[in-house]
């Protein structure tokens, strides 16, 4: 029965303390005054009870070997307290869970490098945190140094290395070890976006050699293009397990119009609901993809219970990985709006989008322009936007073609400006 | 990185994934059960087994990293006690006159210094190891027993450097070394299985209370004067020698002089070494095992 099974988990749940009792004493000091403080007061009163919070909640699923199975939910979802409890890093409160086979966990790359120590012996001793033996390491040592491209540097004390050095010298390590099962966490993943991508192809090609991938990521062109199968988690439980197209439908149905986490409403506020939020292209009609190039209309429906004088609305637009590239403004584009009232809609005309191809959300804020304070903040639509050559991890943020001149040479031909052209250039 | 660069490094990488040997991982499957609830002493200790490389490893960084970057590098190793013996040597052996059953000073005090600096190093380490991994028990599994026991392994290339230094200064006494010196081996083990003991309560208290790192200096301090290492054991009174002898250092450290200066073999503190020693050790390895499930939540 569990022949073809690589995880199978059975009910697990994971408790976290919050706030009073043992959990919240950090020196004996307050365990001690803590201690006296109940000793005098009256038994008769109801001991307040320990805030409690699920992290995970009763989620059981199976996972058949050589499956890659997408884990998606919002922040505080219980995403990452899953992978931890797999990797045995910490341990559930409630149920089991089984799992065959050597178990990579790709959570955090790095962990256990010694600053002292050169590099060579960094690889040995990231290797064998990692669970590889020495003869692995010995026998992979050339392939591990000559991918991390620091093969001058390998018996430098790692405290030299720039940061670039010590992730990709860790990396190469992490990408040697050949699991069964990764656990992959790109949110977790230190590094910039070009090691991010890294990530990604190190985990096709392990896809490609037959492993198990668990997969935790904010991306969803990634999960779709790896995942044929999403478990969907909402505060700690499983809301959906199946076809990942179903999940991720689910997911950004919920994802929108959540309110943004860092906003934070004072009393008194003037009270406004975003309500709705359509993304349209140029013939009108909804989308959710864009080409490069391609004017965008953002159409935000509103319910403003109080009214709000004089409001600079803004809608920004955030990378996958959480770099804000653009906001766009009322009042910065002269649009001077007297008050909103009521429900309404307003309408924005992107410029043609020159962002480059990756996935993107918007977030609706208003801003009462005479005190500055923001009344609402809400995360909107996702979209992304689609070209062949300009990504994220070579192209920056944006593109757009400049004027070359050059100089002692000669000129193939004009200048070409399609995207067609610049495709077969590059 | 410019982008050929990236794009070369995109496809390396994917290579030299794809050309891995295939068949090297899935020989025999590794089955991992993860559970909520084990018996009280259900203590995995079959579990460490496969990780003994990580174990050695860890032995290396600590030993690699212990004198780099000093200027002195190991001799350090001998310099430490050397300075603290002459220190007891001239202060209680030639002004306070202690007696010292007969052996020179300055070897009395080098053979109970010896052991105790293992020890004082041994439980710091295996104290205060799970929170200097901090970073790896937060983000990595392994056993975590293997940080108190590498805590323990570690120091004893110190000592047997500093053994090395008490046989030349037993050379320069006119004392020569007898079979009894074997015995030094099974000692440092005692030694070093009394830190483990203190180590497996103190740890795991540490990971959930700082307090735990002012406090072992002291602890330390007042352990060694709790100890016969600047006085003899025969200074106590004899019947209170087995209340005494429940210090489970007492033992180690009496026959430590015996394995180098000879004398009379005394076992009854030995005896209670062992006894105190074991006690400890399997409460604390329960201990260890119950803490450790939130070590990771806590830390």
């Amino acid at each position: 029965m569990t022949k073809n099974l690589a995880i199978s988990a059975r009910g697990l749940g994971k408790r976290y303390r919050l706030g009073s009792g043992l959990s919240g004493h950090d020196s004996l000091r307050d365990l001690i005054q803590a201690g006296a403080r109940s000793i005098f007061r009256q038994p008769s009163k109801d001991p307040k009870p320990r805030e409690e919070f699920w992290a995970l909640n009763d989620v059981s699923f199976d996972i058949e070997k050589g499956e890659n199975v997408g884990i998606i939910g919002l922040n505080g979802a219980g995403k990452s307290t899953l992978l931890k409890i797999l990797s045995r890093i910490v341990t559930p409160t409630t149920g089991t869970a089984r799992i065959e086979g050597r178990l990579g966990a790709l959570i955090e790359v790095g962990t256990g490098f010694h600053q002292e120590l050169t590099g060579r012996e960094n690889v040995y001793l990231y290797g064998a945190i990692l669970g590889m033996s020495r003869r692995e390491v010995d026998s992979k040592f050339d392939a591990i140094v000559d991918f991390s491209e620091i093969a001058d540097f390998i018996d430098t004390p790692v405290k030299r290395y720039s940061s670039g050095m010590y992730v990709r010298l860790a990396f190469s390590v992490a990408a040697h070890l050949e699991p069964d099962i990764l656990l992959l966490d790109e949110v977790l993943a230190v590094g910039d976006f070009t090691f991010q991508r890294k990530c990604m192809d190190f985990a096709h090609a392990l896809e490609r050699r037959g492993a198990t991938i668990l997969f935790v990521s904010h991306n969803m062109f990634s999960i779709k293009s790896m995942c044929q199968r999403v478990i969907y988690l909402k505060k700690g439980k499983v809301a959906y397990d199946g076809p990942t197209d179903e999940g991720l439908k689910l997911y950004e149905s919920d994802c929108r119009l959540a309110a943004a986490p860092w906003f934070h409403p004072e009393p008194g506020m003037p009270v406004v609901d975003i309500t709705d939020i359509e993304l349209l292209g140029e013939d009108g009609q909804r989308k959710s993809v864009f080409d490069f190039g391609e004017r965008m209309t953002i159409r935000v429906r509103y319910d403003a219970r109080d009214t709000v004088v004089e409001p600079d609305i803004r809608i920004g637009v955030n990378r996958s990985d959480e770099v804000h590239c653009c906001t766009f403004s009322s009042v910065a584009d002269g649009m001077q709006i007297a008050s909103i009232s009521k429900d309404g809609m307003i309408e924005l005309v992107t410029p043609p989008v020159k962002l480059v191809s990756d996935s993107y959300r918007l977030t609706i804020s208003i801003r009462e322009r005479r005190h500055g304070r923001m009344i609402v903040a809400t995360l909107g639509e996702s979209f992304h936007v689609r070209h062949p050559v300009f990504a994220s991890n070579a192209f920056g943020v944006f593109n757009e073609p400049a004027e070359w001149k050059v100089k002692n040479s000669s000129l193939a031909s004009a200048p070409r400006r399609s995207y067609a052209a610049a495709k077969d250039a590059i | 990185m410019t982008n050929p660069t990236d794009l070369q490094t995109l496809n390396r990488l994917t290579a030299s994934i794809e050309n891995l040997r295939d068949g090297s991982h899935s020989a025999h499957s590794v089955v991992t059960q993860i559970r909520p609830t084990k018996g009280l002493f259900d203590l995995e200790l079959e579990g460490l087994w496969p990780y003994r490389e990580l174990l050695g490893v860890l032995v290396k960084r600590d030993i690699q990293i212990l004198y780099r970057q000093a200027a002195l590098g190991i001799a350090w190793a001998i310099l430490q006690p050397a300075f603290t013996v002459l220190i007891f040597a001239i202060i209680f052996g030639h002004f306070a006159k202690m007696p010292s059953d007969g052996i020179p000073y300055p070897i009395f005090a080098f053979a109970g210094v010896l052991p105790w600096t293992y020890f004082a190093e041994a439980l710091r380490r295996s104290s205060n190891g799970l929170v200097t991994e901090a970073e790896l028990v937060r983000k990595v599994y392994f056993p975590r027993l293997l940080v108190p026991i590498a805590g323990i392994i570690g120091p004893a290339l110190d000592f047997f450097v500093g053994l090395v230094i008490l046989l030349g200064l037993m050379l320069i006494y006119g004392i020569s070394p007898t079979w009894n010196l074997l015995a030094v081996v099974p000692l440092l083990a005692l030694a070093g299985l009394q830190a483990l003991a203190v180590g497996l309560w103190l740890g795991p208290i540490n990971v959930r209370f700082r307090d735990i790192k002012y406090t072992l200096p002291f602890l330390i301090q007042i352990w060694m004067y709790a100890s016969p290492i600047v006085y003899p054991l025969s200074l106590i009174p004899k019947d209170w020698h087995w209340l005494y002898s429940l210090n489970p250092m007492v033992g180690v450290i009496e026959g430590f002089r015996w394995a180098i200066a000879g004398g009379t073999f005394n076992a009854q503190p030995l005896l209670i070494s062992v006894a105190v020693g074991s006690v400890l050790i399997v409460g604390g390895l329960v201990f260890f095992k119950h803490m450790e499930r939130t070590f990771a939540d806590v830390i």
